[in-house]
């Protein structure tokens, strides 16, 4: 510029050249970026997230907006871990999901499928009840999360006592369907304490109206009285096994040597079946084919 | 040389702007803060400051950027200095790029203060000076550059509010450019996911200029970034000093 | 003698409002400035002589028209420099002082530097205010932003120098100073083009004018053909005549204490007053005959349309 321009119309540069210019530095700069996408760069996937210390903090910052942060971060965490080619995704798995819970409390969805991530992907049970304890300590109307839990402890840990535990707390949920109930009876019995479950059972054929259920109830009470007097039997069969050294004729012998009170009898009132060869006691009927 | 005039005029006005030392005080906060929201962390606690220090860096420097080119092209419009400029032997060109080289010029003043008070407070911190922060910084430097000639652009022809929100924008479509990029992906191919293509590849990437994480976590990177980075700030800044040449040229002053 | 500035046919219009009515500002303007002389452009407010200067400095881009300066497109650098303007409210950057800005300014068209500085202080003091030079400009007031532009427009010592409304918001003694330095210029061989509506002063130093309304000139000529010499009457005051007496002869009077002001119409009847006053050994204190002025001409058209 030192020089003065001496150009005789006196305009800058033409508009068709910069338009040309205009033109080409876009190409050129387009053209770059796909060669710094090309360049892979070590990425941290998440590392803004992870390094975030609390989502108390966090909700204080977003002004008001925490809810929709919520959404986002959600979001972007299904697509994190959907991704497998991350290994170490599991890592913040807790913490992540804290996030989203402190950001927005009552937002279902990421309780449920944080926990279906940690349970199934991440192969971490205890998580998963975690996040599902506090969907329900945030939202105590939501029995789906104890529910969850119920399962999760049946299926995955086939802890029963603890299945059963998550059960009641389902059931207690107002508004809670009945079927909870019956999965609570159910969990009772399979944690092996047949007294409660028979409760239950007996709790539920007498309250509901429903014949279906009535029925099903029914079966149910069968099978738990049928089990408990089937332990009841076998435990006096061992006593007159050590006293008398060979299994009984028969149930009545038990009852005559006062091992047993009484010969219980099934819920229909028929006797149970004995095989005095081997000592096995059944019932007399299949208890779902009543 | 005029343009070196202009430019040197335009730095003396702007290092004035009351705004932008609002800003470095508002940084110079925030790199303070973090040195006792290092005590709070467990384990490394120099990470917190770097992040912090970068992050307000970045994000102070950007506002300067859009406040100060908006504010300044807005206020010569607004109270004629304009006039009395461009009457005289000047090109456009030469009005419009003295101003963008004066606007860049007080952005590398403030930022090399903030950066001292950030160097600091590191140096204070382990006692070495990291060649990489550095890098980082420059290459927040060229991010700046970028979104100073936005905002150069978009006073050219709009309001100030309008201009900065603008501005503010584009600095944010920059940083989540990924994004498109993720959801073109899931497009199913067809004349719309070209089109998306090439839109995202228009779509300013200010990822580019973004070595603040590698740097803090000590990552390795490749080199060549650094070249094509650097060049694509020059192309794209060229590309929206053209666009801004464009429409100065047709603006009448009444 | 070569035209200095030349204006063909200058049409401009503007699009105003959200939704854009075209409102057409300048419709076929033409005129010419010749070498050495002192050009007014008069005109109402909203006429367009702002638009006009504006075009020729290309601060505004015409639809139509040719604008010539010095036989250069109006556009070119070698035009712009032979150019000087003054705007009308003159505002420069706030935080620099006067010698710092016309520096900055003696910058643009590349003057060595010794010589800039030379001139810096020059006209400095041309303008009264070499005390002023180290002040920062957001501290003047109006007339000394005045003389400061006053002073930018000359640091080139331009050929063609432009003047928005020089004169409005000066000091009576303001204007007479900006008057001698006009007629200065002209003396130092330099055009200055002139726009103003305060046409007394238009009257005392230009030597052609144009007046334009509502976008279009419709009178241009020297000043002296455009206002008659014709006188229109004569108001006298005299004192020691008998109202009596004077009626009939004069269009209006009105006495005060001993003088009486009268207003006569035609030369025979001054005549007889005079007579009147030499026989009845009256006074005359003054005699003042009113010629058409510029205002009177200016109304007139103006009213017309």
């Amino acid at each position: 510029m030192a020089v003065r321009k001496k150009s005789g119309h006196g305009k800058d540069f033409s508009p068709i050249f910069l338009a040309f210019f205009l033109i080409l530095s876009c190409g050129v700069f387009m053209a770059l970026k796909v060669e710094t996408d090309g360049i892979i760069r070590k990425k941290i996937p998440g590392s803004s997230i992870i390094y975030i210390p609390s989502g108390k903090y966090l909700k204080f910052a977003t002004f008001g907006y925490s809810s929709l942060l919520a959404d986002i971060i959600y979001v972007w965490a299904i697509q994190y871990y959907s991704d497998y080619n991350i290994p170490e995704r599991f890592e913040y798995l807790d913490h992540i999901f804290s996030i989203i819970s402190e950001l927005d409390l009552h937002y279902l969805d990421p309780y449920d499928t944080g926990a279906l991530i940690a349970a199934y992907e991440a192969q971490d049970l205890d998580l998963a009840l975690k996040l599902l304890d506090k969907g329900l300590e945030k939202n105590p109307d939501q029995w789906f999360f104890p529910y969850t839990g119920g399962h999760y402890a049946q299926m995955i840990k086939k802890d029963q006592k603890l299945a059963q535990e998550y059960y009641k707390k389902a059931m207690e949920v107002k508004g809670a369907p009945d079927i909870l109930r019956r999965l609570y009876a159910d969990s009772l019995y399979k944690a092996m304490d047949y007294q409660s479950a028979l409760q239950a059972w007996l709790e539920i054929y007498q309250t509901t109206t429903d014949e279906r259920v009535k029925k099903i109830a029914s079966n149910h009470l069968y099978r738990a009285k049928a089990t408990i007097d089937i332990q009841n039997i076998k435990e006096a069969i061992e006593k007159f096994k050590q006293r008398f050294g060979r299994n009984p004729m028969d149930l009545s012998q038990l009852v005559k040597a006062g091992f047993l009170g009484s010969l219980p009898k099934d819920l229909d009132g028929k006797e149970y079946v004995y095989v005095p060869q081997t000592g096995e006691v059944e019932a007399p009927t299949i208890w779902w084919k009543r | 040389m005029k343009i070196g005039a202009i430019a040197l005029n335009t730095f003396k006005e702007a290092i004035r702007d009351r705004i932008l030392y609002l800003l470095f005080f508002f940084a110079a906060v925030c790199i303070i803060f973090s040195r006792i929201l290092a005590l709070l962390t467990v384990g490394d606690r120099v990470k917190i400051i770097k992040d912090v220090g970068l992050a307000s860096l970045s994000l102070f420097g950007a506002l300067m950027a859009i406040l100060m080119g908006v504010g300044l092209v807005f206020k010569e419009i607004d109270k004629r200095t304009i006039h009395t400029l461009l009457v005289k032997p000047i090109h456009r060109y030469q009005f419009l790029l003295g101003k963008y080289f004066g606007l860049v010029l007080t952005l590398l003043v403030m930022l090399l203060g903030m950066s001292i008070i950030f160097l600091a407070v590191i140096f204070a911190h382990t006692f070495k000076l990291e060649w990489q922060l550095l890098v980082a910084i420059l290459f927040i430097f060229f991010e700046l550059c970028l979104v100073t000639s936005v905002a150069l652009l978009f006073s050219c022809f709009s309001t100030p509010i309008l201009s900065s929100l603008f501005s503010l924008s584009f600095y944010l479509i920059g940083h989540f450019s990924w994004g498109l990029e993720t959801l073109i992906k899931k497009v199913k191919p067809g004349l719309g996911k070209t089109l998306a293509q090439l839109l995202y590849h228009f779509v300013p990437d200010l990822e580019n200029f973004n070595f603040k994480m590698e740097v803090v976590q000590k990552l390795p990177i490749p080199p060549k970034i650094f070249l094509f980075s650097t060049l694509y700030g020059i192309f794209y800044t060229v590309f929206v000093l053209t666009l801004a040449l464009l429409v100065f040229r047709k603006r009448d002053f009444i | 003698m070569a035209a200095v500035l030349k204006v063909e046919d200058l049409h401009k219009s503007f699009k105003l409002g959200f939704i854009p009515k075209i409102k057409k500002i300048l419709k076929g303007i033409s005129f010419s400035v010749e070498e050495g002389e002192i050009y007014g452009y008069l005109g109402p407010n909203g006429a367009g002589k702002t638009t006009t200067i504006k075009c020729i400095l290309g601060l505004v881009h015409p639809e139509r028209g040719k604008i010539e300066v010095f036989g250069l497109h109006h556009l070119s650098l070698q035009a712009k420099e032979k150019i000087g303007y003054l705007p009308e409210n003159p505002y420069f950057y706030d935080y620099l002082t006067a010698s710092e800005f016309l520096n900055f300014c003696g910058q643009l068209f590349l003057m060595e530097k010794k010589k800039k500085e030379e001139r810096v202080k020059e006209l400095l003091q041309l303008v009264g205010l070499e005390n002023a030079s180290d002040l920062q400009l957001r501290k003047f007031s109006r007339g000394m932003l005045q003389r400061v532009g006053l002073a930018q427009a000359l640091l080139s010592s331009p050929s063609l120098v432009i003047l928005d409304e020089p004169l409005g918001g000066l000091d009576p003694l303001g204007r007479k100073e900006l008057r001698d330095i006009i007629l200065r210029l002209k003396k130092e061989g330099r055009t200055v083009f002139l726009s103003s509506h305060i046409l007394q002063d238009i009257e005392m130093v230009c030597d052609r004018v144009a007046i334009l309304v509502n976008g279009e000139v419709i009178s241009q000529g020297a000043l002296h053909q455009l206002v008659s010499e014709k006188i229109h009457f004569t108001e006298v005051i005299l004192s020691g005549i008998d109202t009596e007496e004077l009626k009939g002869l004069a269009e209006s009077s009105s006495a005060k204490g001993e003088r009486t002001l009268l207003k006569i119409l035609s030369e025979e009847n001054l005549e007889k007053i005079l007579e009147l006053v030499h026989s009845k050994k009256g006074k005359i204190h003054s005699l003042v005959p009113r010629t058409e002025t510029l205002e009177d001409i200016f109304v007139e058209i103006v009213k017309q349309r």
